[in-house]
């Protein structure tokens, strides 16, 4: 439904499409100036203009120069990020369907899940590696690591759990109930199908917020970093286009996760609005 | 068929009580379905008629007492076993399956073939029209076509029992009366016990072979339908169903079964009474229907009439059939009368004419239950 018409558009509208243009800029313009910036020629450098194209900086990228372990941090950062993808949907779908219920103690465990949100990045990050010391535990990217990634991405997928059940009559599983299933027959042929697309969405926040995740990274990851670590520690001392080449190559691989969760959920829901 | 129980869909609900938190949802109830009967639960919302429903479901375990149907007790029991099918209010259609998958959920989660469950589940739906529409999701489907949906899942559990909750309150008013009419004739072709809650009065006269009316956690009355409506027990069953006026006072003469009973405001009423007769004195109230009242102009109750009163006309409604004509009569309840529409416009009246209406003593039915002066039901006015 549209806003009856009013005749012409008041000054503001303009005023107003002006500052959101300056808007996207601001938030799209730096990325793709890196974007552009990464294909620059091989005698190009860090700053306009172009001298060329190629795919030198992406070679450097992967090859044996001075540019540090972009390949060793890429993978260790994606089986991270998967490895956090896949527990923070297993411990968010099943502490979601727990919540359902109220039990004892159940709205301070919510607190505390949600409290490390507040919590700076840097002083868990921090926290974390002085108590693995305490306990005389090395730190490592799958443990430590693992451990601090998962506190930033529980609490969003708990919340975003608690959002999709909340629209999850009980019904569902009464009728279920009423025709004879199980319960696990009712979890798998009915809850999950139904709550899927959410399962997606908290996989995606759980594989993204992983990736990228700098500060709780920081201290916890050991001797052997991960991308944003590596990132880091390249605007330092790298001073050669293969840094854009690097921010293009991840801001690549988000685009295609996110994708392909939109995607699936995409699917799902033409799958059930139209039967193939 | 399946290995469930079959035979007698009779319902034995034994001093049931079911507890929320400190609340009473349903208090001490006794009551028995027969086999094969169409039962609608009747009362406003929060009266604990949906809670009984879950319960014979066992959707909800009662709080104390028993529940049998047939020859079984089934608290405790799932309602595959105990053989009842629930068809919920939202009808909770799985918005993730075909129309076809939906019916044959139940099948399926008893691992029957998929080309059997098929088969079976099309011929459920053929039974209710809608084998056409087999590959459709739910969600593309129109209310009453999800209604018939739902139905045929809850059939094909071939139950002895089925449960309704709601089932007709999501359609507009002209597929309601529709869909009303099919499920009355499909509980006539299946022949099995059918309870149906509903909160609206006519759905539960025109479907029930028993009306149950409930009110907080309590049976009123549970009868025909025909004796729901023209002999209430109480004056909340009789202001629930509507149709009737109910008056007070109290008894000051008891001679060859007529009461004479008399209103604190002055008019005399009398009532036919049978069994023991009440002593003088006693408090007591009696309906009077509306469509059993006549009206003449000007006030003309003499004093000492029995069963007259009279009144000034404060509202005027045209019913199509009858004018339902209601008169302000210095007690603290509206006085209704339905005047037929040929009666009414041979002589048509005014808001603010004086009036004075009529019954005949044959007329009077007397309440089991004096009127307590408790708040008058916000739902006396509803029904016509």
């Amino acid at each position: 439904m549209s806003l009856p018409s009013q005749g012409r558009r008041p000054w503001t509208f303009y005023v107003l499409s002006v500052m959101f243009t300056l808007f996207v800029l601001f938030l799209y313009g730096p990325m793709f100036i890196m974007f552009i910036l990464s294909f620059q020629g091989p005698t190009g450098g860090l700053v306009f203009p172009m001298r060329g194209f190629s795919f030198t900086w992406f070679e450097a990228l992967f090859g044996q120069a001075r540019t540090g372990d972009v390949g060793g941090a890429f993978s260790r950062s994606l089986p991270l990020a998967l490895i956090v993808m896949v527990l923070t949907v297993l411990i968010s779908v099943t502490a979601g369907f727990a919540f359902r219920r109220r039990f004892v103690g159940s709205g301070f465990l919510f607190y505390t899940a949600v409290a490390s949100l507040i919590v700076p990045g840097l002083v868990l990050s921090i926290g974390i590696l002085v108590t693995a010391r305490f306990l005389g535990i090395p730190a490592r990217w799958w443990f430590t690591g693992l451990g601090a990634h998962l506190s930033w991405t529980l609490p969003f997928g708990l919340l975003i759990m608690f959002a999709i059940l909340g629209r999850l009559s009980p019904s569902y599983e009464e009728a279920a109930y009423d025709m004879g299933a199980t319960r696990w027959q009712t979890v798998r042929h009915v809850v999950i199908p139904i709550v899927f697309p959410g399962m997606i969405a908290v996989a995606l926040f759980g594989f993204t917020l992983s990736y990228d995740e700098f500060p709780r990274s920081w201290l916890t990851v050991g001797s052997l970093n991960t991308l944003p670590i590596e990132i880091w520690t390249m605007t330092t001392n790298v001073t050669s286009p293969a840094l854009y080449a690097l921010g293009t190559v991840t801001s690549a691989i988000s685009f295609v996760a996110i994708g392909l969760a939109i995607g699936s959920i995409a699917y799902i829901q033409h799958r059930r609005s139209k039967r193939t | 068929m399946d290995g469930q129980p079959s035979g007698s869909g009779e319902i034995r609900l034994v001093n049931v009580t079911k507890t929320f938190g400190d609340m009473d949802a349903v208090k001490s109830i006794d009551l028995v379905i027969p086999h094969g009967s169409y039962c609608c639960l009747v009362g406003p919302s929060g009266c604990g008629k949906t809670t009984i429903l879950r319960m014979i479901a066992g959707h909800e375990t009662p709080t104390s007492g028993e529940i049998h149907i047939g020859e079984q007790m089934v608290v405790g029991l799932k309602p595959v076993q105990r053989g009842t099918a629930m068809m919920f209010q939202s009808y909770a259609l799985f918005p993730h399956l075909s129309v076809l998958d939906n019916v044959a959920f139940y099948l399926k989660m008893r691992d029957v073939a998929k080309a059997e469950r098929r088969q079976r589940a099309r011929e459920m739906l053929e039974r209710v029209q809608l084998d056409h529409l087999a590959e459709r999701m739910p969600a593309m489907l129109s209310g009453g076509q999800q209604q018939r949906v739902a139905l045929a899942r809850a059939l094909i559990t071939n139950p002895r029992v089925l449960l309704l909750d709601e089932p007709l309150s999501a359609l507009d008013e002209f597929l309601r009366l529709r869909m009303r009419g099919e499920l009355k004739s499909l509980q006539n072709e299946l022949g099995i016990t059918f309870v149906h809650v509903t909160h609206t009065q006519p759905e539960a006269i025109a479907l029930a072979d028993m009306v149950v009316v409930m009110d907080h956690g309590r049976i009123d009355q549970a009868d025909t339908a025909r004796h729901i409506f023209s002999r209430p027990a109480t004056p909340y069953v009789a202001r629930f169903m509507g149709g009737q006026n109910v008056l007070s006072g109290i008894v000051t003469e008891t001679s060859g079964g007529v009461l004479a009973i008399a209103d604190a405001s002055g008019p005399t009423y009398a009532a036919s009474a049978s069994g023991t007769m009440p002593a003088v004195g006693t408090p007591m109230s009696f309906v009077v229907r509306r469509d059993r009242i006549a009206l003449t102009k000007g006030a003309s109750a003499a004093a000492g009439e029995v069963n007259a009163v009279n009144g000034r006309v404060i509202a005027t409604e045209y019913q199509g059939t009858y004018v339902k004509v209601t008169l302000d009569v210095a007690s603290r309840e509206a006085f209704v009368a339905n005047i037929g529409d040929d009666t009414y416009f041979a002589d048509p009246l005014r808001v603010g004419d004086e009036v004075t209406a009529r019954w005949a003593t044959a007329d009077v039915h007397v309440l089991e239950r004096a009127d307590t002066g408790a708040a008058i039901d916000p739902y006396a006015e509803d029904a016509a």
